[in-house]
């Protein structure tokens, strides 16, 4: 199988090469990182409903919406990308959906544990340790090919996260960031010293040459470079980022497997924020509770 | 090992997508339950307005389950007149009663030589069985 081990790419490019391969028809393990910060969405997240477009647009965070399932996500530099595409009748594809993650995780997982960090699968995409989800994942069908896509977290701006993400007030936005930064972690978080982007780049394609077989590297041609550029045109229109999507009654954001931060409504008009884990409400706060600290400034 | 029985209604035609039609004036089309079982918990549908012509093994929607998306594929050719708004607000629907309330659209077919293509419940198992045999010897019976 062919490996595009592309390191630094514009951010369009870290979602277009993989489109790019899948509606080409052709396999490849693509690992990159952009160079720059954008938001993604989901192919079935709402625009409107997710995100603060104000705040997107002021901050010159520009927006993409790939053809892969999951959640909005803020995407930069500090995040090492893998994106698997293998045609639908590949033998190596499981019939069963969460088997896709049971088996292509693996190398990130292991990637981890290599670190010493005693990482886990909880299905269906997260990998998590210690309770905590160190890696998020989605994938999708795109024209005859399956994309697997995830990534490592180097380090994460929880602050543009928790900004970028439309919601109720500032209050709703403080538990937003203080939930995210209790349940998300990240490889800054838990290393006494810096991970190269070279050594885990080069422990996930060991991780994948050992579920794929050999990996040809190999760098995009004309053809897959001219499909990446139409694609990402259309990744990044007005009208793909304004397709509706779901719209849950009263604001709701996943933050990870089986944990959401809900904003619901009271007799009075106003709101509740509740946590939400494994389906029991662990946490109810008043949505005017001011004891929440502010926001931490941006470095 | 755990192993599941997966329901396969003798009246019913099928395609290798994991879809089930049930001819009719209007045809009514859904996932069967095999194919719900490998896509896992669902979380959203979508299909395309009411009144779109699809040809067979077109898109006519897509479905969402577990942070993986994919097509809904028409099974054969025609204009879709009819789309489950109860199973778009409660996707769940699909998966708990893949032949009853879970149903996806109903159409009116183009070219009914198109069904006769399709396998009837005996042939439809035994895809299934082969597909299995060949990429997954798991938890699956019939």
């Amino acid at each position: 199988m062919d490996l595009y081990h592309l390191g630094p790419v514009g951010w369009i490019e870290s979602q277009s090469i993989y489109h790019a391969l899948a509606l080409l028809g052709l396999e490849g393990l693509v690992i990159c990182y952009p160079t720059t910060p954008y938001i993604c969405l989901g192919l079935h997240d709402d625009l409107d409903y997710e995100i603060d477009q104000s705040y997107c647009r002021e901050h010159g965070i520009p927006l993409l919406r790939r053809e892969t399932g999951g959640g909005v996500v803020y995407l930069d530099d500090r995040q090492l990308f893998f994106q698997l595409v293998l045609r639908r009748d590949n033998p190596l594809l499981p019939l069963r959906r969460h088997r896709f993650y049971e088996k292509f995780l693996q190398p990130a997982i292991s990637v981890y544990r290599n670190l010493g960090i005693a990482a886990e699968l909880r299905a269906p995409a997260d990998i998590t340790a210690g309770g905590k989800k160190y890696s998020g994942n989605g994938s999708g069908e795109i024209g005859r090919c399956a994309a697997y896509v995830g990534n490592i977290l180097l380090d994460f701006d929880f602050v543009t996260m928790s900004r970028a993400l439309k919601v109720p007030d500032e209050t709703y936005r403080r538990h937003l960031y203080r939930i995210m930064r209790a349940n998300i972690i990240t490889l800054a978080d838990c290393l006494e010293y810096p991970v190269e982007y070279s050594t885990l780049a080069a422990n996930l394609i060991a991780g994948f040459e050992g579920q794929l077989g050999d990996l040809s590297p190999r760098d995009p041609d004309a053809e897959l470079l001219e499909t990446a550029r139409r694609v990402g045109e259309r990744l990044t229109s007005r009208e793909w980022l304004n397709l509706p999507g779901r719209r849950p009654a009263g604001r709701k954001v996943k933050i990870a497997e089986g944990l959401y931060l809900l904003a619901q409504q009271t007799a009075e008009q106003g709101y509740n924020t509740v946590l939400v884990r494994d389906g029991i409400a662990a946490e109810i706060t008043a949505g005017n509770d001011a004891m929440e600290p502010a926001l931490p400034v941006r470095a | 090992m755990q192993m599941e029985k997966r329901a396969i209604p003798d009246d019913l035609f099928y395609d290798s997508n994991d879809f089930w039609i049930k001819v009719a004036k209007e045809a009514v089309i859904g996932l069967t339950d095999y194919g719900q079982s490998n896509i896992g918990d669902i979380i959203y549908l979508e299909f395309v307005p009411a009144g779109t012509v699809v040809r067979q093994g077109g898109r006519c929607g897509s479905i969402e389950s577990g942070k993986w998306v994919g097509s809904l594929l028409a099974p054969v050719s025609g204009v879709i007149v009819e789309t489950n708004r109860e199973a778009e607000a409660d996707p769940h629907q699909v998966n708990a009663d893949p032949f009853g309330r879970g149903w996806l659209y109903r159409m009116e077919t183009a070219n009914r030589n198109e069904i006769a293509l399709l396998m009837d419940s005996g042939a439809y198992k035994t895809w299934i069985e082969e597909r299995i045999r060949l990429k997954e010897k798991d938890d699956v019976t019939l």
